[in-house]
């Protein structure tokens, strides 16, 4: 029983420094954005695929930011996939389709497969360009957000694209609050440190791009995986495609208003997610492919950011169940010294990480509300727990993984 | 104190030392004082040219003084809505660079100048410049921004510290300082010895001294051509070691390289060249895509790029090497940029951190 204590420990320690290497590249590391200087180009043919299931609150708004983008209007095509929606979406999309001839072609989805990633890999057959740039439908993205997104691809090592997603609905509660700061931490410090550090910054399915030709090369979208993204950044990698991430191609997104809706969410990310550490994690680790040795390391690190919560909740149960059993590991004083020091370092690396990300994003008075993320990791730990277990108990219970769409709250179009 | 009220007293006030680290993070719940999405929607997207725009509806505001001074031949002085002071010049003479007989170091007020002007050497403006003829600029002046509606001209050891944009060419002479920006909607031409940070024009070259409007459309003739530089998707092949393309070889596709790339002597690329570390490409090579490299870059003599140009740590750039061209214009990017006279560039070079023509060995 100690020693899975100490092996989940060690665990814990690694992924705390990680956050505080992150976070320390980001203050005072060299920070990479090669391709945030090309502004002039003779710019390739685009295919922009907006992802859209019953998304009438929102389908008006990124249309209308997509036709207002400053890419050379004959170079770009929009395709709205309407995936199977019910409500207006399918009315709104060809108005807008009606009235920007040629600049918006839809791609209305009837029946197959739920999910995205069934639904992108059915509108390929729409996608002529070797570009091609996925948005969310309750995305906004900038005026110059198409070029910035392009840029990449003019380097021949990339294959994937990821831009920074910044939560719109900000003020409208704690949890929005909160997931302010967790996207602010993951995306300022998190990726930009990755992009930093050369090692493997993810491809977020949304805000992003992938190169057709890699896609094709890696077998196109993988229609089992409930997270496409994490399943895309992990198949470049491994076909020796780089996934670059753009900090300053920033684009508005809704985040989850109520918890219900947050905790289905975070449990579709945790399955997807782990679905893909048991599908590339040995191999990414010890297969002969494209990754680097850096590259390996942090993928796998990444692909395991899941499966830690319920190792903690482990870790949690063992050491007090060790303490009521009279167990003192490591004689005790040591001990209580690596305690002492992980509770005044350890606890605290995630919470540096995001504070470092508010100060980059130089925002004040946000920062205050560090303590309440306490309750989101409450939430999120055993969210992600559950998710996990119910993972394990599929196969018993005969469970299949299906896609959950995330509710949308926007009223205003 | 009986033992239930000494156990309420050290809970409460158990209770309220949990609660105040909380207690800034309410008030902040409550008060919304930082609840504002992040402004990330730049509607001038990098546009180089936005500080140019937003002073042309101030140029805009002094026409009408303008066209009087010229109608009269004098000069003007007075306040814009803003409060700035401004001196508007419809003749050429010295007289408003004068105090007392002698010339002044300082013009502290906005200028505009409805005709061809040439401004005194020496001499420190601190606010904008707007001319509507040419502008010639004097030895060794600084300036803060210039908005040119024809050439505009700046002689020896200049310095422009925000922006300088011109609707005709932009020409710069030896050890002229440009922070900033500076674009042209014809032609930029910046001789040996001048710093720059961010360029744009159709053409920009360096050590051309006749460079002219006209020059634009003849440079088609002499460029490389319309390339394919976008990312079509052709073969690529990846390396894990250094890579030598001998010199003259053609490679039929792209090339990307985990090591150091060197591209050989009048090689030739037919896709785009990547390389994780130092890339040098040697004279008179020629690659149809773009050239990344995450390290430094050297582009010997004579080459020619259709795509955009990057370098994550430091580039130079020799004599006699042509970047983009006239119809398919394209970006250099670099920390730092070390440009040779003789080289041409055809739409944005972007050094962050310094920019430097150097003269042709």
């Amino acid at each position: 029983m100690i020693y899975c204590l100490f092996a989940i420990v060690a665990l814990i320690s690694i992924y705390t420094g990680r956050h505080y290497g992150f976070t320390l590249n980001r203050l005072f590391g060299f920070q990479r954005h090669p391709y945030i200087d090309i502004d002039t180009a003779e710019w390739p043919d685009v295919t922009v695929l907006v992802a859209a299931h019953n998304e009438e609150k929102v389908i008006t708004n990124i249309l209308a930011a997509l036709m207002a983008v400053n890419y050379p209007q004959e170079k770009m095509l929009v395709v709205p996939v309407n995936d199977r929606s019910t409500d207006r979406t399918r009315e709104i999309i060809d108005k807008f389709s009606d009235e920007h001839p040629g600049r918006i072609r839809a791609f209305h989805r009837e029946s197959g497969k739920g999910g995205k990633a069934a639904a992108l890999k059915d509108a390929m057959q729409m996608v002529e360009t070797e570009v091609i740039l996925i948005f969310d439908a309750d995305y906004i993205p900038g005026r110059g957000l198409i070029k910035q997104l392009v840029a990449p691809f003019f380097d021949p090592e990339v294959g994937g694209v990821m831009g920074r997603v910044v939560p719109l609905n900000v003020g409208t509660n704690l949890l929005t609050r909160l997931l302010d700061l967790e996207r602010s931490g993951g995306y300022q410090v998190d990726q930009q440190a990755r992009m930093n550090l050369r090692l493997v910054p993810q491809h977020g399915g949304t805000v992003a791009g992938v190169r057709r030709s890699a896609l094709l090369e890696i077998g196109g979208w993988n229609d089992n995986s409930l997270t496409e993204d994490t399943d895309l950044t992990f198949r470049l990698l491994l076909a020796g495609w780089k996934t670059v991430y753009q900090n300053r191609s920033e684009c508005y997104e809704e985040v989850p208003e109520t918890w219900p809706v947050r905790i289905k969410q975070i449990m579709r990310w945790a399955k997807g997610h782990n679905q893909a550490l048991v599908a590339y994690g040995f191999h990414l680790l010890f297969g002969k492919h494209r990754a680097t040795p850096r590259e390996r390391i942090d993928g796998v690190l990444l692909l395991g950011v899941y499966a830690m919560a319920p190792l903690t909740l482990i870790g949690w149960f063992l050491a007090l169940a060790l303490f009521y059993a009279g167990t003192a590991p490591l004689h005790g004083v040591i001990a209580l010294l690596a305690f002492t020091a992980y509770a005044a370092t350890g606890n605290f690396a995630a919470f540096f990480e995001i504070a470092a990300a508010a100060r980059l994003d130089y925002t004040r008075q946000r920062i205050c509300l560090l303590p309440f993320l306490v309750l989101g990791f409450g939430v999120s730990i055993f969210s992600v727990s559950r998710a996990v277990i119910s993972q394990l108990m599929a196969p018993l219970t005969g469970a299949q993984f299906h896609w959950d769409k995330t509710e949308r709250f926007r009223t205003t179009p | 104190m009986s033992p239930p009220l000494a156990t309420l007293v050290l809970v409460a006030l158990a209770g309220a030392l949990f609660m105040l680290p909380l207690l800034p993070a309410i008030v902040e719940l409550r008060l919304k004082r930082d609840a504002q999405p992040l402004n990330v929607i730049q509607q001038h997207a990098g546009e180089i040219r936005h500080f140019a725009n937003g002073f042309r509806k101030v140029a805009v505001e002094l026409q009408i003084p303008l066209r009087e001074c010229i109608a009269t031949g004098t000069s003007a002085a007075g306040k814009l809505p803003d409060g700035d002071e401004y001196l508007v010049l419809g003749r050429a003479d010295n007289e408003p660079w004068m105090r007392g007989g002698k010339p002044l170091a300082i013009c502290r007020v906005v200028v505009a100048a409805g005709i061809d002007v040439v401004l005194p050497d020496e001499m420190t403006f601190v606010k904008e410049i707007y001319a509507a003829g040419q502008l010639t600029g004097g030895k060794g002046s600084t300036y803060r921004a210039i908005l040119g509606d024809q050439d505009v001209h700046l002689q020896r050891a200049s310095k422009v510290t925000r922006w300088a944009h011109a609707v005709g060419a932009f020409r710069a002479e030896h050890d002229c300082d440009l922070y900033g920006r500076a674009s042209s909607d014809q032609e930029i031409d910046l001789q040996s010895g001048c710093i720059f940070q961010r360029l744009n024009a159709p053409r920009i070259s360096f050590g051309h001294p006749t460079a002219a409007v006209d020059r634009v459309k003849s440079v088609a003739s002499d460029a490389i051509g319309d390339l394919p530089s976008s990312p079509a998707p052709i073969a690529r092949t990846l390396h894990d070691e250094n890579v030598d393309i001998p010199p003259g070889a053609v490679i039929p596709g792209s090339i990307v390289t985990r090591g150091k790339l060197r591209i050989g002597a009048g090689a030739r690329v037919l896709g785009s060249a990547k390389s994780d570390k130092a890339m040098t490409v040697d004279a008179g090579a020629y690659v149809e895509g773009s050239l990344i490299s995450s390290g430094t870059m050297h582009i010997g003599r004579n080459c020619r790029v259709g795509g955009p140009v990057v370098a994550e740590h430091g580039m130079v750039v020799d004599s006699g090497t042509q970047c983009g061209a006239i119809r398919t214009p394209t970006t250099v990017s670099a920390p730092t940029i070390e440009i040779e006279e003789g080289a041409l560039v055809f739409g944005t070079l972007w050094a962050r951190d310094e920019g430097r023509v150097v003269p042709k060995a």
